[in-house]
């Protein structure tokens, strides 16, 4: 992977030299934006449970992709069985919601403009049922997720969602921090990173530090 | 139309502001993670102030290392002995920010939704926390920093009662600030932070 970060771009306030800079900039801003409207968009076909729509975000050459504790899905064959043959599967009732707020996106393009990572958090209010009864949720993670530009289009190239809690609305994440586990029998190997509240582990950031740069 | 020279200038704006809103969110993941040296490094040397909740007035570069490092980092000591479930998740929602025709000053207003875990009265508790921060950053050597940093609590209340029966669980104050709070009215004061802003459209 070839990991790039912010340092690897022109100095911030010094006037690009000629118009090819400059249009190299103005790429990069839209780049930026479009993989933020990317992210927001999956959010929105996940909740409406339009799974081809979050399949077809992703790339023919997608890695993998991770959610929660539900297993580790490999390639884009992984990430169809994943939201369209197992999460699409479930026939739910109207009540049944997700809600994902998509929050605080830090995005870095490398400087051929060609890939990208983005960490966001999320919180979520979902309703379904648990034990038979409608029960409602409060969800808490981040994702750190890779991105790669094809024929002019971003497209998830990685997705990896990391659960911190999931709760019930009445009980909150001290007194129980997990529900219950959401394995699936299909996936193609265990979570890689699966340590929720209060584990204390902490999501690695993609990017270093943008004074220091540790 | 626009010359080369205005278009660089529109480019370097619209990247000043997707930088400081990069800062910001990033302030708040290192408060999540408690890499309070990471926040402090963000603060220009030639730093204001910092002003959270009812912590206190701390003043310059120096006051801002006190605040984070000795009395919220403890110094790097953990708070009790077991301290992975002490946890914070801050939002930072809602970014406008306005650069200051020099291209090296501006100003954000964020608001925060806080997820908040510690122990009160000798017992894990879990906190609901809504506030807004008007900050000002400046730009050195071609990087943005936090000049000042002030997070106006609206309210600080338990996950189970709730903003109108318990606005604030209680006082934060700190050991060493330089002041008191500047500016401390928690709900239901109707205190509304005055924003750094100007109508876009009346300009009032």
């Amino acid at each position: 992977m070839n990991v790039v970060h912010q340092g690897d771009h022109p100095p911030k306030g010094e006037l690009p030299v000629n118009i090819i800079e400059l249009e190299k900039q103005v790429i990069l801003m839209e780049d930026i934006q479009e993989i933020e409207n990317l992210q927001k968009r999956y959010g929105y076909y996940f909740e409406i449970g339009n799974y081809q729509g979050v399949v077809d975000l992703f790339s023919e050459d997608a890695e993998s992709v991770e959610i929660e504790s539900c297993g580790l899905f490999l390639g884009k064959a992984g990430v169809k069985k994943m939201y369209v043959d197992t999460i699409g599967s479930n026939k739910y009732e109207s009540w049944v919601r997700f809600c994902i707020q998509m929050m605080g996106g830090v995005v870095y393009v490398d400087p051929i403009g060609k890939t990208a990572k983005g960490r966001w958090q999320t919180w979520l209010c979902e309703a379904m049922p648990v034990g038979g009864v409608p029960r409602q949720q409060w969800l808490h993670g981040y994702y750190e997720n890779e991105f790669v530009k094809e024929h002019g289009k971003w497209l998830f190239k990685k997705l990896h969602w990391n659960v911190t809690f999931y709760t019930s609305f009445e009980a909150g994440w001290v007194r129980i921090p997990l529900l219950g586990l959401l394995t699936m029998k299909m996936a193609d190997a265990p979570p890689t990173a699966f340590h929720p509240y209060p584990s204390g582990y902490h999501v690695p950031y993609h990017y270093k530090h943008p004074i220091t740069g540790e | 139309m626009m010359n080369l020279e205005d278009l660089e200038k529109q480019v370097i704006r619209m990247e000043d502001i997707q930088e400081i809103e990069n800062l910001q969110r990033r302030y708040g993941y290192y408060f999540d993670t408690r890499n309070f040296q990471a926040i402090v490094d963000m603060f220009s040397d030639s730093a204001d102030s910092a002003d959270l909740e009812s912590f206190g007035l701390f003043r310059g570069k120096e006051g801002i290392r006190r605040l984070y490092l000795d009395d919220i980092g403890r110094g790097g000591r953990p708070r009790y002995p077991s301290e992975s479930w002490i946890s914070t998740v801050i939002f930072q929602i809602g970014g406008v920010v306005n650069l200051d025709p020099s291209g090296v000053a501006a100003r954000g207003r964020w608001q925060t939704w806080l997820a908040e875990t510690f122990l009160y009265g000798g017992v894990p508790r879990q906190y609901w926390v809504h506030g807004y921060y008007e900050n000002e950053y400046v730009k050195e050597r071609g990087k943005w920093f936090f000049k000042k940093l002030f997070w106006n609590v609206t309210f600080f209340t338990m996950f189970e009662t709730g903003w109108l029966t318990q606005p604030l669980v209680g006082l934060l104050p700190m050991a060493n600030p330089d002041g008191p709070p500047t500016a401390f009215y928690p709900y239901p004061s109707g205190y509304q932070f005055p924003y750094h802003y100007n109508h876009p459209i009346t300009g009032e």
